[in-house]
């Protein structure tokens, strides 16, 4: 189903990934009987109040308990079950992570994780609340699959083609405010593991990925007008990466910037650098946030107070050019 | 004249007494390993697996097979040894404990036939066992799933958030057996972190519990053919069992939680233990 042919569309998931991945839930369990969400106190979160009414025997209520709801799910999924872990993405990544590393990812199991509110979309809620680290946690996971959408209906894509995957995935998704649609209404070209061409370029790349996309693509909009051509590639699977689409970007354009609402280590910028460095050493700069805990703030203000934006996309483009 | 119980029960001694051998034999084999908690569940592991759960060795991946999960995985020389006798792997696997690239390794790998869980990092099988129950029944499968847990591993909240789940779930169809030997690795948990009152704790978190000696065979096929101890609850099982149980120096001593076996204790371990034949 195309999520724009959701009756629910439009009401609630348009705006808002994680509203999206809840809406792909009901989804997915409408096509398989076998698929299950486990909310840890996330239900309105995720916009499961409907499934759960509905399908009361298709939701799992594991509490705040992060650690257990993780096992559940393993378990679950040793039994033939599809289950959806739906969690905040501070907690369920570092809460739960020894459950997650030995019973999700070692044991190999297909278990979903939706991960709500990560990278600073709860900056006013101080660091407990900020994942920032998140990818580069998930990212050393052998087995794991790890997909950062750049809209709601990117999410919606992403959530229903997990059904192919034969081992873990996590989705990290945004929070209880809107985020601009990015990718084409149709949606149908999203793979798992190859990065949408947002922008063709050939004088510098800029590899981005969640809610840095549209920002990047804003930045080679108004850069074209001044005769440079920028790249835009939506890495939004972070892990497989695209390694074609990288090394062709270094190849053709010779300067790479990546764009992440995430630690400049390890996570999409740690990844792009790590196979450049060995493949192909191209020039890059990184966006993304610094080692140390971030300060509290409106996100939006936050996000600029760290240089995630538009004009420090525009900046890095230049400084590789200059 | 012996009755059909007290052979199976006999049978069920022999069973364990080969277990235990092979423990001390794959601890040889590997030069050292957690010996004491292998040996306390031998009982235990016995009764399970050749007289309570419902298992077809020779077809592991049977969907409607009984699920057992040892979450104190580190008595996985104690597991290896009974998928061994039961069939599921090759007896000389037990020959590989800790070996280059070898399936057996000091915790369970569930890439071994039988084995339903990766398990060693402490405090993870009771929530992986809720799941396989839950599996069970929102599928209208029948299975029953039995965890094995360590006592030193109750220290490990995240069995606390288990029970509180598995009792809201009414989960009937799982069963908690816990290897109460009451010593982990670096003393008694009575004098590191004590878990009593233990009974109780699970009691008031909603299960049905039942205490025996995990060394008396006959109780343990009770209380296992008592399952479900109650239509609506979980089952805890406590075994009161002996760290090392079976040979006179490794008995109730933190010091064989995890030890070196050389080819003199082991012959001294084997000649204590006695032949099963």
């Amino acid at each position: 189903m195309n999520d724009a042919q959701h009756p629910e569309w439009e009401r609630l998931a348009e705006k808002q990934s994680r509203l999206a991945f809840g809406l792909a839930v009901g989804e997915l369990a409408r096509r398989d009987d076998k698929v299950v969400a486990i909310s840890a106190d996330t239900i309105d979160l995720f916009g499961l109040r409907g499934f759960l009414e509905a399908s009361p025997d298709r939701l799992i209520e594991a509490g705040i308990a992060e650690q257990n709801a993780m096992g559940i799910a393993a378990g679950l999924a040793t039994t033939g079950m599809r289950p959806i872990l739906c969690g905040y993405a501070p907690f369920i990544t570092t809460r739960s992570l020894e459950q997650l590393r030995n019973d999700v990812a070692y044991a190999n199991q297909r278990v979903v994780i939706g991960a709500a509110c990560g990278g600073i979309v709860l900056a006013m809620a101080g660091g407990t609340h900020h994942a920032v680290e998140d990818l580069a946690i998930m990212r050393n996971m052998p087995n794991m699959t790890v997909i950062v959408p750049a809209d709601a209906r990117q999410t919606w894509h992403a959530a229903l083609q997990t059904e192919q995957l034969d081992g873990p995935c996590y989705i990290r998704l945004g929070g209880k405010f809107e985020e601009p649609p990015v990718t084409d209404i149709a949606g149908d070209g999203f793979r798992i593991g190859r990065a949408d061409l947002m922008r063709p370029g050939g004088d510098v790349t800029v590899i981005a990925c969640g809610c840095l996309v549209a920002p990047a693509i804003a930045a080679a909009d108004a850069l074209a007008g001044t005769g440079i051509g920028v790249r835009v590639l939506n890495m939004h699977t972070i892990k497989p990466l695209d390694r074609d689409a990288v090394l062709a970007a270094a190849a053709e354009t010779g300067a790479i910037v990546t764009a992440e609402e995430h630690r400049t280590s390890g996570g999409l910028g740690g990844a792009v650098a790590e196979l450049l460095a060995q493949e192909q050493p191209t020039r890059m700069r990184m966006i993304g946030m610094p080692d140390e805990f971030a300060i509290v703030g409106p996100t939006a203000k936050v996000r600029a107070h760290y240089g995630l934006s538009q004009q420090a996309i525009t900046d890095a483009c230049h400084a590789l050019l200059a | 004249m012996t009755s059909n119980f007290e052979a199976k029960i006999q049978g069920l001694q022999t069973d364990a007494l080969h277990i235990r051998r092979n423990v001390w034999r794959a601890l040889h084999g590997a030069g050292s390993g957690h010996m004491g908690g292998s040996s306390s569940a031998a009982d235990l592991l016995a009764a399970l697996y050749f007289h309570h759960l419902r298992l077809r060795p020779d077809e592991p991946d049977w969907l409607g097979r009984d699920r057992f999960v040892l979450s104190k995985g580190h008595a996985n020389a104690a597991l290896g040894a009974t998928l061994a006798r039961a069939g599921f792997i090759d007896d000389g696997v037990l020959d590989q404990f800790y070996a280059y690239q070898s399936s057996f390794g000091m915790h369970p790998d569930i890439k071994m036939p039988g084995v339903e869980m990766s398990t060693g990092g402490l405090g993870h099988g009771l929530s992986v066992g809720l799941g396989m129950a839950l599996g069970a029944r929102m599928q209208g499968m029948d299975f029953r799933t039995c965890v094995m847990l360590g006592d030193g591993e109750l220290h490990e909240g995240s069995n606390w958030e288990g029970a509180m789940a598995a009792a809201h779930l009414g989960l009937s169809n799982l069963t908690a057996i816990l290897d109460y030997n009451k010593i982990q690795q670096s003393g008694r948990l009575g004098e590191m972190l004590d878990l009593e009152p233990l009974a109780q704790k699970w009691t008031a978190f909603g299960w049905v519990v039942r205490e025996i000696d995990g060394h008396d065979m006959g109780a343990i096929v009770e209380a296992l053919d008592a399952l479900p101890l109650a239509p609506d609850k979980p089952s805890m099982i406590i075994a009161h069992t002996v760290k090392g149980k079976g040979v006179s120096f490794a008995e109730d001593s933190y010091l064989w939680h995890n030890n070196a076996v050389t080819d003199e204790v082991l012959s001294r371990a084997l000649e204590q233990l006695g032949d099963p034949e």
